[in-house]
C-alpha cells in the first residue's frame, strides 16, 4: 500500500467512527418519547435518572435497538462483502445463499405451526420470541448444511450460487404454502419477522448476539489473504497455494453465522449487505480485503443507524419496519450504480 | 547436473472419461516446451492436470523428484506457477498489486511481504518490461499489457516450473513474438522450465527446444528438428488445403 493510501484509509476509518458516535447518540435521543440529551448522558455514565421511566426507555429499549443495528450493519455488510467476492458477483449478498429464506422457512413452520397446537404467538409473547429465534436458526443451519454438503463435490462456484437460488426459490413456494394454510394472526406474525426489526431484541439476547458477531468479523478479517486471491479466481487462487475447498467452506460459515444469527434475532434485513460493498470499494478504490473489510464494518454500521433512525419517525408516536427503510435506501443506489457502470461486470 | 521433469503413467479427462491415456514424457528442465495439437486434442486438459487445476485419473508428474500432483496446495505453489488465456478481471488494483499476488505462497497471514518480496516484485515487473505500468489500473491495461502482467505475477511467484495455456491466443502479431521472446529468455537466462500450449507453430519451431505433439489421442516429444525433418506436420494436418514447407519452415496454402 502507498503512503497515499494509507493516510486516506486512516482519515476514513477516523471519520466513519466520529460519525457512528453521533448517529448512535442520535439513535438513543431521537424517539416517540421526548428525553433531554443531557438525561440520556446521565442515564448512560451516571446511575441515577430524573425520571425512572426515561431511564427505562433509554437503557431497556433504545439502547439495546441501537447496538443491534451497530451489530447487524457490521455484519451484514461484511457477510455481503465476502459473497460478492466469492461468487465473483456484484448483485451477491449474505442471502443469496438461502440463508434468509431458511431462517423464513424456520419461523413460518414455528408461527404457524402453534396454531395447530391450539395456542397463539399473540397470548405468548416471551415464549414466541425465543421460538422465533431458535425456529430461524435452525432453519438456516438446515440450508447451509444442505449446502455445504454439496458444495465440495461441485467444480465451478457458479453452479453452488445457482443452487442457493434454487433452495430459496423452492423454500419460499414452501413457506407460500404454509402461509396459505394459517389464520390471519399467524399470518400477521410472520409478516411482521419479514419485515425485521430492531426493536424487539433484549439485553439477555445482546449478550450472546454481540460476542458471536465479534468473533464473526475477527474470522473474516483473518481470511481477508484468501479473500484478495479468490479475486483472481478459483484456478489462480489455487495456483498460488490457497486451498480453495477449505476456503469456500470458511467463508460459507462465517457467513452463516454473520447473516445467520442476526436474521435469526432481527429478521432479514435487505440490500445492507449489497450496498455497503461497492460504496466502500468506490470510497477506498482497493481490491484489498485486509482494507475493506474494517471499512464495510464501520460504513454499514453508519448506514443501518441512519436507517434506524428514521424507522422510528422522530417526532411521532409511530415507526417504520426497518426493511423498508433499507430497501428504499437500498434499490435506487443499485439502480444507480448499474446505470453509472452500464456494464454489470464491471462493478464488482 | 541438468535435473529432469518425469509424466509417468499419466491419464487425464474429465469424470475419468480419458481424453490422454498413458502419457509417459522424460526430459531436461531450463528447456521451452510448447504443447501442440488440434482444437480439441485435450491441450488445456493436459495442462490444468500438470498444473494441479484438474485432478488427474491417474499417474504422476514429477519435477525435482517431488510428485506435483500430490502436493499440498501450498508446496505446489513454491514450485508450479500458472497463467491461462484470458485472465480473471479484477478491479480496483494497480499493476504492481497484482503482481505481488505471486508472493502469496511465502507472504504472512495477511499478505505482506517484507523487503525481499518486494525485490522479487520489482524485478519481475523489470524482466516483463512493464515498469512504466507499475502504478497503473490493471483494468485499464490492453490484452497484451495484462498477459505480460500475469507473467510478471507468475515470475514473481519464484517457481521453476511455469505452465501458460495459450498465453498469445487473444494477442496481435508484436505482442506474440514478445511474448515468445520473453519466454525464452526465461528459460536460458532464468533457468526456468516453461510448459505451454500455442496454435503459433512456426514461432514454436523457432523458439523452442521441444515440442510435444498430441496427435490420434497421444502425445510425444520431439525436437523442433526432428519434427520438421519427419515431415510430422503434414500428418497431423490431415488437410489438402495447406502443407508445411521444410526449407521456409512455414505453412502454404494449396
Amino acid at each position: 500500500m502507498t503512503p497515499e493510501k494509507n493516510s486516506t484509509f486512516l482519515i476514513l476509518i477516523l471519520a466513519l467512527s466520529i460519525s457512528i458516535v453521533i448517529l448512535f447518540g442520535l439513535d438513543l435521543f431521537l424517539g416517540s418519547v421526548n428525553i433531554p440529551f443531557k438525561e440520556i448522558i446521565k442515564i448512560l455514565f451516571t446511575e441515577d435518572a430524573t425520571k425512572k421511566s426515561w431511564e427505562i426507555i433509554v437503557l431497556e429499549s433504545r439502547l439495546p435497538k441501537a447496538i443491534a443495528a451497530v451489530l447487524c450493519g457490521s455484519a451484514l455488510s461484511v457477510a455481503g462483502l465476502k459473497m460478492q467476492t466469492l461468487f465473483k458477483n456484484p448483485l451477491a449478498g449474505p442471502y443469496i445463499l438461502g440463508i434468509s429464506s431458511g431462517a423464513g422457512l424456520g419461523v413460518a413452520i414455528f408461527i404457524m405451526g402453534l396454531s395447530f397446537l391450539g395456542l397463539s404467538t399473540v397470548d405468548l409473547n416471551s415464549f414466541s420470541n425465543i421460538g422465533i429465534v431458535i425456529s430461524s436458526i435452525i432453519g438456516s443451519t438446515l440450508v447451509l448444511l444442505l449446502l455445504l454438503t454439496i458444495i465440495n463435490r461441485l467444480k465451478d462456484i457458479m453452479t453452488v450460487l445457482i443452487l442457493g437460488v434454487m433452495i430459496g426459490s423452492a423454500i419460499t413456494a414452501l413457506i407460500g404454502i404454509i402461509q396459505y394454510f394459517s389464520y390471519d394472526t399467524q399470518l400477521k406474525s410472520f409478516i411482521m419477522w419479514t419485515m425485521g426489526d430492531l426493536s424487539s431484541i433484549t439485553n439477555s439476547q445482546l449478550s450472546i448476539l454481540s460476542p458471536t458477531i465479534i468473533l464473526g468479523l475477527i474470522l473474516s478479517f483473518i481470511i481477508s489473504k484468501p479473500l484478495n486471491a479468490y479475486l483472481m479466481g478459483e484456478s489462480y487462487a489455487k495456483s498460488i497455494g490457497i486451498n480453495i475447498k477449505q476456503t469456500r467452506v470458511l467463508i460459507i460459515l462465517i457467513t452463516a453465522i454473520l447473516a445467520g444469527s442476526i436474521t435469526a434475532y432481527c429478521g432479514p434485513i435487505g440490500f445492507i449487505g449489497i450496498i455497503v460493498p461497492h460504496l466502500a470499494r468506490m470510497l477506498t478504490k482497493t481490491y484489498n480485503h485486509s482494507i475493506l473489510i474494517p471499512i464495510v464494518a464501520l460504513l454499514g454500521i453508519n448506514i443501518l443507524l441512519v436507517a434506524d433512525i428514521i424507522s422510528q419517525l422522530p417526532g411521532s408516536e409511530k415507526s417504520l419496519p426497518i426493511n423498508s427503510i433499507t430497501s428504499l435506501i437500498g434499490i435506487p443506489f443499485i439502480v444507480w450504480i448499474i446505470l453509472k457502470n452500464k456494464k454489470i461486470s464491471n462493478l464488482n | 547436473m541438468s535435473k529432469q521433469i518425469t509424466i509417468s503413467n499419466l491419464t487425464v479427462g474429465y469424470n475419468n472419461d480419458a481424453l490422454l491415456s498413458n502419457i509417459n514424457i522424460t526430459t531436461n528442465s531450463n528447456q521451452l516446451i510448447a504443447i501442440i495439437g488440434r482444437n480439441g486434442t485435450g491441450k488445456s486438459t493436459l495442462l490444468k492436470t500438470l498444473s494441479g487445476t484438474l485432478p488427474n485419473i491417474s499417474g504422476s508428474f514429477n519435477v525435482d523428484n517431488k510428485n506435483i500432483l500430490t502436493l499440498p496446495e501450498t508446496k505446489r505453489a513454491k514450485l508450479l506457477s500458472l497463467v491461462t488465456t484470458k485472465p480473471e478481471s479484477v478491479n480496483n488494483i494497480t499493476v504492481k498489486d497484482f503482481v505481488s499476488f505471486g508472493r502469496y505462497p511465502y507472504t504472512n497471514w495477511l499478505g505482506i511481504g517484507n523487503k525481499d518480496d518486494n525485490t522479487t516484485i520489482n524485478e519481475a515487473i523489470a524482466l516483463c518490461n512493464i515498469t512504466e505500468l507499475s502504478n497503473r489500473d490493471y483494468q485499464t491495461l490492453s490484452d497484451g499489457e495484462k498477459q505480460r502482467v500475469n507473467i510478471a505475477r507468475s515470475i514473481a511467484q519464484n517457481t521453476p516450473l511455469i505452465i501458460l495455456d495459450e498465453p498469445t491466443a487473444h494477442l496481435d502479431l508484436v505482442n506474440k513474438i514478445e511474448i515468445f521472446k520473453l519466454l525464452k529468455t526465461l528459460t536460458e537466462i532464468h533457468n526456468k522450465t516453461i510448459i505451454f500450449s500455442s496454435h503459433q507453430i512456426e514461432y514454436a519451431l523457432q523458439a523452442c527446444n521441444e515440442i510435444w505433439l498430441i496427435n490420434n489421442q497421444e502425445i510425444n516429444n520431439y525436437t523442433p528438428t526432428q519434427l520438421i525433418e519427419n515431415n510430422l506436420l503434414n500428418e497431423i494436418i490431415k488437410s489438402k488445403d495447406i502443407i508445411f514447407d521444410k526449407t521456409s519452415k512455414t505453412f502454404k496454402l494449396q
